[in-house]
């Protein structure tokens, strides 16, 4: 038949020897690092690096141009304010204060959130609540509450409280909620199977399915809630008793003691990087990264 | 060596009359009013408008002080009465002027430094020390400082919002740049892209879910800043030349001065609206023309 091709014809290279193999050399594999390159190579040198090398253009700004303390005072001397209002003043004092009201709104925002989210969770009329009063208040900053909650609470913690349960709440039940909407069917008829319902179901099945997502909404309700604390205290901290570390920042930069201002940002910031890199690291590195939810 | 059970062997039997076995209502036309109330609209519709009545009917019975909570009505008038005469919306205005100026700002900043983070080690080490010192500082600490830098106007506001901008965008996007996987870069390199068309049709789709989230975190953190700041400083920030001048955040504060609450609620009001506003119709709008259509994200 035509339609068979004819096989091409098979080349046969001719033998040969190769003689110099001693000459090929795949060149430097492992390269001996340098103590330099090794050294710079630790993520956490790098890091200190910029960091020291950042205070280190603020000093040499501050004292080779002479800038008026004022307004921009060296680092030093902000690090000597921090540091001797830490032991002699009463900055801890106010740290304390600020903590506190925290704590309070936060555990109050959080409870509030659970008995909601429990509502949401077992009846259709709650879940539409829920996610009502979510897109609601969600877009509408806590602090714009201040006002009314001094009309109704007077001056003092508890409007503070009124407004950091504000902050918190809606956060925490959106994303609570949603979690345990995206709950997957074959969880929840495990559970079910087990014979869990009510309450057990929630805590066994539900909020450890839906940890990534209330995780989430917990550090979303902290971040709303630490800045809503220090706006409201930067104003009104001082008629609520104590004053705290918003106050504290204020009350210098009213008085124009530009490193107390400094002074009280780097306190924000420690308390800021302990809460998010400390506490919700570890339970984030306990929980759902033990649990393979999360890399 | 254990015994076999015996074989239970059943008597046959006889049914009987099969044809009383029903299956009940498979398909029950259901009525008028299951079928309304199934519609989502109408339960949330009805949820709001109990609410309003809720607040309505506690006011007017219960006989509380109109400084403590105005009446519902009384507050939509104020909302009504704000809106024609006491220039509510040019407020609205000069607050969304300054939350986009320093939106935008803040968003180029941002993109520069993820830029510089991409590209070199050096540059990420920098971008994740920053973050991770400045994203915990609340931008509205910074107002103090800002106003003693900038003295006493919208570029103090415009530096606290590129605060609390930069920092949550540049963060996420980095995150995002890095969590591409190798396989979607390869095939990228496979159909030839480089430089910037690598970076705008591989890098940026990729880790748009990421982008997007950064650019809503900084968005909400912008408007809390504004409102926070407008309500503090609002008089003292504001263009004071002119009549025209605040913020929503003056409007809500300035009203609490003088006692006007029912107008202090529609301010509330006017907030909740403008922040659904940005947040369900922009970045709903495109997180459905983007990461949803293109299957990047559920629901």
């Amino acid at each position: 038949m035509s339609t068979q091709k004819t096989l091409p014809e098979p080349i046969i290279r001719p033998e040969f020897i190769n003689e110099n193999i001693a000459l090929a050399h795949t060149g430097d594999v492992a390269v001996k690092l340098s103590v330099f390159e090794k050294v710079w190579n630790i993520n956490g040198v790098r890091k200190a690096f910029i960091l020291l090398s950042l205070v280190a253009i603020w000093q040499a700004y501050t004292v080779l141009l002479d800038v008026e303390p004022l307004m921009f005072p060296t680092f030093l001397s902000a690090l000597d304010r921090l540091v001797s209002d830490l032991v002699d003043g009463d900055l801890l004092a106010k740290v304390w204060f600020s903590v506190k009201v925290l704590v309070i709104g936060y555990a109050t925002g959080m409870a509030i959130a659970a008995i909601l989210v429990l509502w949401g969770t077992s009846s259709r009329l709650g879940g539409d609540f829920i996610s009502m009063a979510t897109a609601m208040f969600n877009p509408l900053p806590s602090i714009a509450m201040l006002p009314l909650a001094m009309l109704w609470f007077g001056l003092g913690t508890g409007s503070l409280v009124f407004v950091l349960v504000h902050a918190v709440l809606w956060a925490v039940a959106l994303n609570t909620h949603s979690g345990f909407k995206n709950v997957s069917s074959t969880l929840r008829m495990i559970g079910e199977n087990y014979g869990l319902r009510g309450v057990p179901f929630v805590v066994k099945i539900l909020v450890p399915a839906a940890l990534p997502a209330i995780m989430t909404g917990m550090k979303v309700g902290w971040a709303f809630a630490w800045r809503t604390l220090i706006g409201a205290e930067l104003v009104f901290g001082a008629s609520s008793g104590g004053g705290g570390l918003g106050w504290y920042i204020f009350e210098s930069s009213q008085n124009i003691e530009t490193e107390g201002v400094f002074a009280g940002l780097f306190m924000v910031i420690l308390i800021g990087i302990t809460v998010e890199n400390l506490i919700f690291r570890n339970i984030e590195l306990k929980t759902i990264n033990r649990w393979g939810m999360q890399r | 060596m254990s015994t076999l059970p015996q074989t239970v062997v059943r008597p046959e039997f006889d049914a009987g009359d099969l044809s009383a076995a029903s299956h009940g209502d498979v398909a029950r036309k259901l009525s008028l009013w299951e079928k309304i109330v199934d519609m989502d609209g109408v339960r949330k519709l009805t949820i709001l408008i109990a609410l309003m009545m809720a607040w309505e009917l506690y006011t007017r019975l219960s006989g509380v002080s109109e400084y403590i909570l105005p009446k519902f009505s009384d507050t939509a008038v104020a909302l009504y009465d704000a809106v024609l005469n006491d220039q509510l919306l040019i407020m609205i205005k000069n607050s969304m002027t300054v939350l986009l100026t320093g939106y935008a700002i803040g968003l180029v900043i941002a993109t520069l430094l993820t830029t510089a983070a991409i590209m070199t080690r050096f540059g990420s080490d920098v971008l994740s020390t920053l973050t991770a010192m400045l994203n915990p500082l609340p931008a509205i600490a910074l107002l103090p400082l800002a106003l003693l830098w900038f003295g006493l106007g919208s570029s103090s506001v415009v530096f606290t919002l590129l605060h609390s901008v930069i920092w949550p965008v540049a963060l996420n996007a980095h995150t995002g740049f890095m969590g591409v996987s190798e396989t979607q870069r390869m095939v990228g390199r496979n159909y030839g892209l480089k430089g910037v068309s690598y970076v705008t049709k591989l890098l940026i789709p990729a880790a748009f879910p990421s982008i997007l989230m950064g650019l809503k975190v900084g968005w909400a953190y912008a408007w809390r800043t504004l409102i926070a700041a407008e309500l503090v400083f609002g008089g003292a920030i504001a263009d004071t030349s002119g009549t025209q001048s605040g913020g929503l955040g003056w409007f809500v504060f300035a009203n609490q001065m003088d006692l006007r609450i029912p107008y202090v609620f529609a301010g509330l009001f006017t907030v909740i609206l403008v922040g659904v506003l940005v947040e369900s119709l922009i970045f709903s709008t495109i997180e459905s023309r983007t990461v949803r259509r293109w299957g990047m994200q559920s629901s």
